[in-house]
């Protein structure tokens, strides 16, 4: 796969910064240093990584930490004592309990608002975007429209998910559908 | 960082992580498992077809006597309109002709040797890709999950404040929730960067079709292919007079001469044996993410141009580099294992999910041992269902009906699951059945055929 010395040193910088991290968070308190150090040779490693080989340098760094990661995870795994911490019981409201009511008719709205609401809104976005972006070329244009509705589709569904009141759902799903709809209206 | 996020964000964040989750989970878990085995598309077609003829490269002339002999065979049939030869590289050493009607291997003279026998890697990847539902449909939703997947990390992170401080913390063994938790969290903060590299990457390469349509209604006039050629190229115009076959044996050394450097790994004709016929070979770049590049020749073989996928606008460069980024496949056997295990440890978050939902209902007195069968149905019955396919493969053929199988095998295995009292342990019969199909697989895959 062709590695180079700078490749090299870009992985070990990223494999050390997981070292440096694991002792760091493995403290009773926070320590700056280490986790600057930590976090500071992670960046190191990845610009090697991009120096040497760009985005596909950046590629194979990241898979040699999170690798280095697995490790130390498996590490922690092995040496586990049992314990008796009690478990969560969080309650996330997603089902019934007891005798509280069924609200198919609510469930089925936020599934309706969340998925294709939220998928149209971000289609529309991404759309207005690309409309909006012509001096960025006709390919960088089309693309950043492919990868954009996605991320808009996300963090929409996400947002939504995180404040159910339906005013503020409603707000979140019209405001930047109606404002890329007028943007796009004006540029064509 | 409990702090710097309010306490009822984080409980929104909780129920929100868990709607898109217990929404999207089984369908994720289906795509992500088989995402996970579909890391070895090329190795896999090696184990289906063991003795189809294998080379490290194949001569020029070889290619062209190749193209030659599959198009003979093709005389009175309609014309393809494509035809792909694929060269031998590293994780697939093989030369394989592919027209509108058939595949075939070549041999390292270009002769035709056998059929292409793959029906369940190609199942593998169908089902990966769309999850066999036909048209747009299947492709769409498949883009969807990785768009819910993106989002499940973003409220994965907000609902557990302390993710990145406890990130070396593991409590395998404690019971009762606890160890599964952390399984749970854990591998979720550490494939974080995976997780949202193959999601987004998904989610475009799902989504491209009906953003496509999207793109090609609002700038191009409903022209699909204009929408894509700003970025992959166009293809000529069609001209269907008869013209002799374009000399592909001096494009592939016009290749060697101008781009010492680059592999080729496709060569491609349009419209072959007419006046409209394109040569086009497509170039693997080493060190670079991109799948590869499309370098253009006349039929005389003259180097005509490239694309751009590999050095012209951003966006082309990121678009071609989506495909590799995501299945995993640009740095050799070593990246693929290492996509493997990370694969495999998305399906351990995904399945842990679920599980941890049901066991904080059971904890506050909610006991649902349907749900949680089924659960388990779907967990282990999918590894069982794509194990009974590619038995299937083994004894059945090349042309056994993979996804009825994988769905009915499924789809039986959860009722089965969710109609039986909780005394039987279905989980336990699940693992036992899941570790029998493996067993079996190795000497079904290594016996002659």
């Amino acid at each position: 796969m062709g590695v180079t010395a700078l490749l090299w040193t870009g992985v070990a910088c990223a494999v050390g910064a997981i070292g440096l991290l694991r002792l760091s968070w493995g403290r009773p308190k926070r320590s700056i240093v280490l986790n600057g150090a930590g976090w500071g040779a992670l960046l190191l490693g990845l610009a090697l990584g991009a120096r040497d080989a760009g985005a596909w340098g950046v590629a194979v760094v990241t898979l040699a930490a999170t690798t280095g990661a697995f490790l130390c995870l498996g590490l922690a795994g092995m040496t586990a004592r049992p314990g008796k911490a009690a478990a969560s019981n969080r309650r996330v409201h997603m089902l019934p309990e007891g005798r509280e009511p069924l609200r198919i008719g609510g469930r089925l709205l936020t599934f309706a608002l969340t998925v294709p609401g939220a998928m149209a809104a971000a289609a529309i976005v991404s759309l207005a975007v690309r409309a909006a972006g012509k001096g960025l070329g006709e390919a960088n244009g089309n693309v950043l429209m492919l990868f954009l509705m996605p991320i808009f589709w996300s963090v929409l569904a996400t947002l939504l998910l995180l404040w159910p009141q339906r005013r503020r759902q409603a707000a979140l799903l019209l405001l930047p559908a109606l404002g890329a709809g007028a943007v796009w209206g004006m540029l064509s | 960082m409990s702090q710097i996020i309010p306490k009822t964000l984080v409980q929104r964040g909780l129920s929100a992580h868990a709607a898109i989750g217990l929404l999207a989970s089984a369908l994720l878990y289906i795509v992500c498992l088989t995402g996970t085995v579909t890391v070895f598309y090329e190795e896999w077609q090696r184990v289906e077809q063991p003795r189809a003829p294998e080379m490290t490269s194949i001569a020029p002339e070889a290619v062209q006597t190749a193209i030659a002999q599959v198009l003979a065979a093709e005389k009175g049939k309609k014309p393809t309109e494509h035809l792909y030869v694929h060269l031998p590289a590293d994780a697939l050493p093989r030369a394989t002709v592919t027209t509108d009607h058939q595949a075939v291997h070549v041999d390292g003279r270009g002769h035709v040797t056998t059929r292409e026998l793959n029906g369940w890697s190609e199942f593998l990847l169908n089902l990966h890709y769309t999850l066999t539902i036909p048209g747009i449909v299947g492709i769409t939703l498949v883009g969807g999950l990785g768009a819910m997947m993106v989002a499940l990390s973003l409220t994965g992170v907000i609902a557990h404040p302390r993710i990145f401080r406890d990130a070396f913390r593991l409590r395998a063994k404690d019971r009762g929730g606890v160890g599964l938790a952390d399984w749970h969290n854990r591998l979720g903060v550490w494939t974080l960067p995976f997780s949202l590299a193959v999601a987004l990457t998904g989610a475009m390469i799902g989504l491209a079709t009906v953003n496509g349509y999207g793109l090609a209604q609002s700038f191009y006039r409903g022209d699909l292919e204009a929408a894509y050629a700003p970025v992959f190229g166009a293809e000529g115009k069609p001209d269907p007079r008869a013209a002799p076959l374009p000399d592909v044996a001096a494009a592939i050394r016009s290749m060697a001469e101008h781009f010492p450097d680059v592999r080729p790994s496709y060569v491609i004709l349009h419209e072959p044996g007419t006046a409209g016929q394109q040569v086009q070979i497509l170039g693997l770049h080493p060190r670079r993410l991109i799948y590869g590049e499309t370098y253009r020749f006349d039929a005389s073989g003259r180097y005509r141009g490239h694309v751009g996928l590999s050095d012209g606008a951003i966006g082309q460069q990121a678009a071609a580099s989506a495909y590799n980024l995501h299945f995993g496949n640009y740095g050799g056997l070593a990246v693929k294992i290492v996509y493997a295990l990370l694969g495999t440890a998305l399906s351990v978050v995904i399945a842990t999910g679920t599980s941890i939902w049901l066991g904080k209902r059971e904890r506050r007195g909610f006991r649902q041992p349907r749900l949680r069968q089924g659960w388990n149905g779907i967990v282990w019955g999918t590894g069982v269902a794509l194990a009974l396919t590619l038995l299937a493969r083994r004894w059945i053929g090349n042309e056994a009906p993979f996804a009825t199988i994988f769905w009915l095998a499924l789809a039986l295995m959860l009722a089965v699951s969710v109609a039986l009292p909780e005394r039987y342990q279905v989980r336990r019969a699940l693992q036992i059945v899941l570790a029998a199909s493996v067993g079996a697989l190795f000497p079904a895959m290594l016996l002659p055929g």
